[in-house]
């Protein structure tokens, strides 16, 4: 029995390698750099952002679809990962550039002077020049990393352990997730939070040193490094789920009771699974912003993290490939529908504008999507193409 | 004998109603005993209790009794191992007290082999088993226990499909793979055929030979196939206790049984 399995498994998981591989490469030889450039930078960096979306919809899928705990809150992980490696970026590409207009000045810049400099750059627009002191590491791209590693960790470990510790499940608990998301949406918002307020963190596409490659190599660089980063999730989520540990996740899902009269701590399994998917969304988050250029606090706002359920329960919750699929498929028709692209449709007295629309479909998607297949996109395939015996 | 579970004057009320009302109960080593009451007795709550999802009000629950001579005193003295009401259900759990649901819970979505190497006794620390394979003395362990459940055929197939005598028999299974020294027993006989009910006096009394087993039950006919000592609960307190002639010769207990 357990040899079948595991064929089974190296089967999924080698096809899986293969595609996003294959996908990959056909992207790299018609992009602009290193083919004909048929496929635009701009749609490259698309791409890329979407892999990194198909990355947080797995985490959500293994939190809510495998361990049953709907999280209102993965989204803010997101925003914050990305906000720690924009903190890096905006401050290294500031100093380089103070630095360099430096260099015509007579006097060489004392500390004071440069920090000042650069804390002018960076805080102008919310009025200061004080570099805050949450600000003190982001000289450093390693401490910065190991923060877009710690801070949703610290904070999903301390909220998880709370809200579990104290038995909150079900509907409950995804409230107080959403109370998260919004606490810390609206702390960001604020100009003296010391990130920015509402102008956020920008200009994060120009990678201080690197810079002279230009946005056509490094985009292909995010690109694929966001592909590696997704089949390694997979493989550590689908070899996760599909050992001992992935059982008692989903018995945790079915029957939380049972589990804990056999003598498991679910408190215990259900903060793992909550900190390690929010870790995971966060480096997620670090690769994304890079690609987007632009982090704002609008972007931790709840209606994101509702979106990520939407997109899985899409797809298809409870596999991991649903995942990838609703959120593949969703966040690429929006960014066709919002873009501008898609032909508006005349109906006489009135025109469907789809920049406006897409929601209206969106909602009738989700809403016919569940009605007819409990489990997706995923499930209906099944149902037409698997055989259960 | 050595007790090992005694359950001194707890009582629990919920929303003022006596749920329990200062009741005292204790189980030797492998013992078989049996519990009987109306609906509304607290049968269950007194598992709950015992298994660590309802605490009383009052009262003590405890755990394992060990003598010790004393070398001051010249005598020996009784001490317990665990105060059950200072821990959570995983921990009671741990220290070997196995419960079966009224209704047969078992994890529908798993095959009937799966729910069995879940509840394996093995290291339940998360990160322990991460990398916790099955391996050949386990295995073996797991289809032993399949025989003495009659599901040796049943073990590839969903637990979902099994048949409601099937899921119970399961239940037990999955008590005995996690090796406890109590088994607690909601009504086992409920929604089974005569054949089946047969088949589950014979697994139960398998078991009292090395574990302690409390079955509650309100089905009469059942505990007397039994054949051990039985209590009678009503209105949270004990009726009446003893073999299930003297219990059932008991007028008051005609009359909680039959008046109604």
């Amino acid at each position: 029995m357990t040899n079948s399995i595991n064929d089974l498994l190296a089967r999924h998981t080698l096809i899986f390698t293969i595609v996003v591989v294959i996908f990959s490469l056909f992207i790299t030889f018609f992009s602009e750099p290193y083919g004909n450039g048929l496929i635009s930078t701009s749609f490259v960096k698309t791409l890329g952002k979407t892999v990194c979306l198909c990355i947080i919809a797995l985490a959500m899928d293994v939190v809510w679809g495998y361990c049953g705990i709907l999280s209102l809150g993965h989204f803010a992980f997101f925003g914050l990962g990305g906000y720690m490696i924009g903190m890096w970026l905006m401050y290294e590409r500031t100093a380089i550039i103070v630095q360099e207009a430096a260099t015509n000045e007579l006097l060489p810049l004392t500390e004071t002077e440069l920090s000042n400099a650069i804390g002018n750059q960076i805080f102008g627009v919310v009025g200061g020049y004080d570099i805050p002191s949450i600000w003190m590491f982001a000289d450093s791209l390693g401490l910065q990393l190991i923060l877009v590693i710690a801070v949703p960790g610290i904070l999903a470990f301390i909220f998880g352990w709370l809200a579990f510790r104290s038995r909150v499940t079900g509907v409950y608990l995804s409230i107080l997730t959403q109370a998260l998301t919004l606490a810390l949406s609206l702390y960001l918002f604020q100009n003296d939070s010391g990130l920015r307020g509402n102008n956020g963190l920008s200009g994060l596409q120009n990678i201080p040193g690197i810079e002279y490659l230009g946005q056509e190599v490094i985009s292909i660089g995010f690109f694929w490094a966001s592909c590696i980063f997704l089949i390694s999730i997979f493989l550590l989520f689908h070899s996760l789920m599909k050992s001992k540990f992935g059982l008692i996740i989903t018995s945790i899902r079915d029957n939380e009771t049972r589990v804990r009269f056999l003598g498991y701590n679910v408190e215990i399994y259900k903060l793992f699974i909550f900190v390690l998917t929010a870790i995971i969304s966060s480096i997620a988050g670090a690769l994304y912003y890079p690609q987007a250029g632009i982090i704002n606090p609008a972007e931790l706002a709840p209606i994101a993290s509702i979106y990520l359920a939407v997109w899985v329960a899409i797809g298809g919750r409870g596999k991991l490939y649903g995942a990838i699929i609703g959120a593949a498929f969703v966040s690429l028709f929006s960014s066709w529908f919002t873009g501008g692209q898609a032909p508006d449709i005349p109906l006489g007295i009135f025109t469907i504008e789809w920049v406006n629309w897409w929601t209206v479909l969106l909602g009738f998607g989700f809403v016919i999507i569940t009605i007819f297949s409990e489990n997706g996109i995923i499930g209906f395939l099944r149902n037409i193409f698997v055989k259960e015996k | 004998m050595n007790t090992l579970l005694k359950v001194e004057k707890i009582s629990v009320s919920f929303d003022g109603f006596k749920a329990i009302n200062s009741l005292s109960y204790s189980i030797g080593k492998n013992e078989l005993k049996a519990i009987i009451g109306p609906n509304g007795a607290g049968k269950t709550t007194f598992m709950d209790i015992i298994t660590g999802q309802t605490k009383p009000d009052e009262g003590k629950v405890l755990f394992g009794e060990r003598s010790v001579w004393l070398e001051s005193d010249q005598k020996y003295q009784v001490v317990w191992d665990e105060n059950l009401l200072m821990k959570s259900e995983s921990q009671i759990a741990l220290l070997g007290i196995g419960r079966k649901f009224q209704r047969p819970t078992v994890f529908e979505l798993k095959t009937v082999f799966e729910n069995l190497f879940i509840s394996m006794k093995k290291n339940r620390n998360p990160f322990s088993v991460l990398f916790q394979k099955l391996n050949r003395d386990e295995k073996n362990l797991i289809e032993k226990i399949l025989g003495e459940i009659s599901l040796k055929n049943e073990q590839d197939r969903i637990a979902g499909e099994l048949s409601h005598g099937q899921k119970q028999w399961l239940e037990i299974g999955m008590l005995l793979t996690q090796e406890p020294k109590l088994l607690l027993i909601d009504e086992p006989a409920a929604g089974m055929t005569s054949n089946e009910r047969r088949q589950t006096v014979e697994i139960l009394k398998k078991l009292s030979a090395d574990k302690s087993v409390i079955v509650v039950e309100h089905d009469m006919e059942f505990v007397k196939d039994l054949e051990c000592e039985v209590t009678v609960l009503h209105e949270g307190s004990i009726l009446s206790e003893g073999s299930i002639e003297h219990v059932s010769s008991n007028n008051e207990v005609i009359e909680v049984y039959l008046g109604r």
